[in-house]
């Protein structure tokens, strides 16, 4: 058959293009469970560290996700609820605009809501080394304890993270002050949802 | 044998494909603040180009001149796909740091122009060597780019701290500009190099 007729150049471009896509079809259903796995388990891994729960491996993650902590829905919002030191912890799970894309992660507070006990990322697509720094420690750690009055504020300190726990504000990532800005705003609006959930009860 | 040789030595030096095709640019800017980023986004982009050469130079019979670009192109986001999932399955901690720029491995340039400029012509096994010493050559440049970024910038290297704690980071390396810079002085590095070794 000849190279460049109509008919071998259709017929070449939908077998190789069918073959192609066949494999990673099924290379998809073969990995897809334990993508969702993963998936779910980034989720446990965060609604746990954010309520400063430490674990070693999965299954310890799972065992005390799955033992010291219970779902409940207030008012309409989903809270999963942890007794520490006789303190009640409530964590949400957030998702909300940043840069480019969705940014997921937990929020524990306390009952009042007017006390951080920490956050955690489950996903975020920001630019790497940029906007994506939001998920490193330094980053997380302005946010642990943190007292709140009112909502949070983005502050420039010049040097790398705020650590002062009763301003009510947190340091902006150098060269990232959007992803920084839209950050700060998701964390603002969930605390807004945890209270008014919580605060009506 | 000597045709591998010269194929290695090509790639990594003469006709690198940073410094002398200067093809790669945008992920050449974009990752380069962070080594462990781009070590990882290097090998992926390596992988991809070898194995992309090796398929499109055993089908190179077979693929009409028409829709040849088309179908390099199919075969590069194939073997993309399967680094994106792979990295999603099996180290999802860092398909999490690189996020949006594996799937940008498709738009770089050299897997493209490695495809049409050897494979397109060449046997299957010496596409497969071409592929990963032309990922080596631009692995080598934006490692070299990163280690200095993120030693200034942050002033750690693969994220230990080896700057004092009061060296002050120069934030302007943190941002895209400063690859311009690195890059610029790389190019101006090696280009002497290469002059003296000409005049020799």
């Amino acid at each position: 058959m000849n190279k460049e007729s109509k008919l071998y150049v259709v017929l070449f471009t939908f077998i190789i293009s069918f073959i192609f896509i066949f494999v990673l079809s099924l290379i998809n259903a073969y990995t897809i469970e334990k993508i969702e796995l993963n998936r779910e388990f980034s989720k446990v891994k965060a609604i746990l560290s954010s309520a400063g729960i430490q674990f070693f491996d999965k299954k310890d993650a799972l065992e005390k996700f799955n033992n010291l902590f219970i779902k409940k829905n207030i008012n309409g919002v989903d809270f999963y609820i942890v007794d520490r030191e006789g303190k009640e912890i409530f964590v949400y799970v957030f998702s909300g605009n940043g840069l480019w894309g969705l940014i997921e992660g937990a929020i524990a507070t306390n009952k009042t809501v007017d006390q951080i006990i920490g956050i955690e990322i489950i996903a975020q697509n920001e630019t790497p080394g940029l906007g994506g720094r939001i998920e490193e420690e330094w980053f997380k750690e302005q946010f642990k304890n943190e007292k709140l009055s009112g909502s949070l504020k983005l502050i420039y300190t010049g040097k790398q993270g705020d650590d002062d726990k009763t301003n009510s504000a947190v340091d902006a990532i150098t060269g990232a002050t959007l992803t920084s800005k839209f950050f700060v705003k998701i964390i603002n609006d969930s605390i807004e949802i945890m209270r008014s959930a919580l605060r009506s009860e | 044998m000597n045709r591998y040789k010269e194929v290695l030595i090509k790639n990594i030096w003469v006709e690198n494909p940073v410094f002398v095709l200067v093809l790669g640019i945008c992920s050449t800017l974009a990752v380069t603040n962070n080594l462990k980023n781009t070590l990882i986004m290097t090998v992926g982009v390596t992988l991809v180009i070898a194995f992309s050469n090796f398929t499109i130079s055993i089908l190179k019979s077979l693929i009409p001149g028409k829709v040849r670009m088309m179908i390099q192109v199919l075969v590069i986001s194939f073997y993309v796909i399967i680094v994106d999932i792979f990295l999603k399955a099996f180290v999802s901690d860092v398909s999490k740091a690189l996020g949006p720029y594996v799937g940008l491995i498709i738009t770089n340039c050299i897997i493209m122009g490695r495809a049409e400029a050897f494979a397109q012509a060449n046997n299957a096994l010496i596409s497969f060597w071409d592929g990963l010493t032309s990922g080596l050559g631009y692995m080598y440049v934006l490692i070299i780019v990163a280690f200095f970024r993120e030693l200034l910038g942050f002033g750690t290297v693969f994220g230990f701290r080896v700057l004092p704690d009061n060296f002050v980071n120069w934030t302007i390396m943190v941002m895209p500009p400063s690859a311009f810079f690195m890059l610029a002085i790389f190019i101006w590095i090696a280009k002497s190099f290469k002059k003296k070794e000409e005049s020799k």
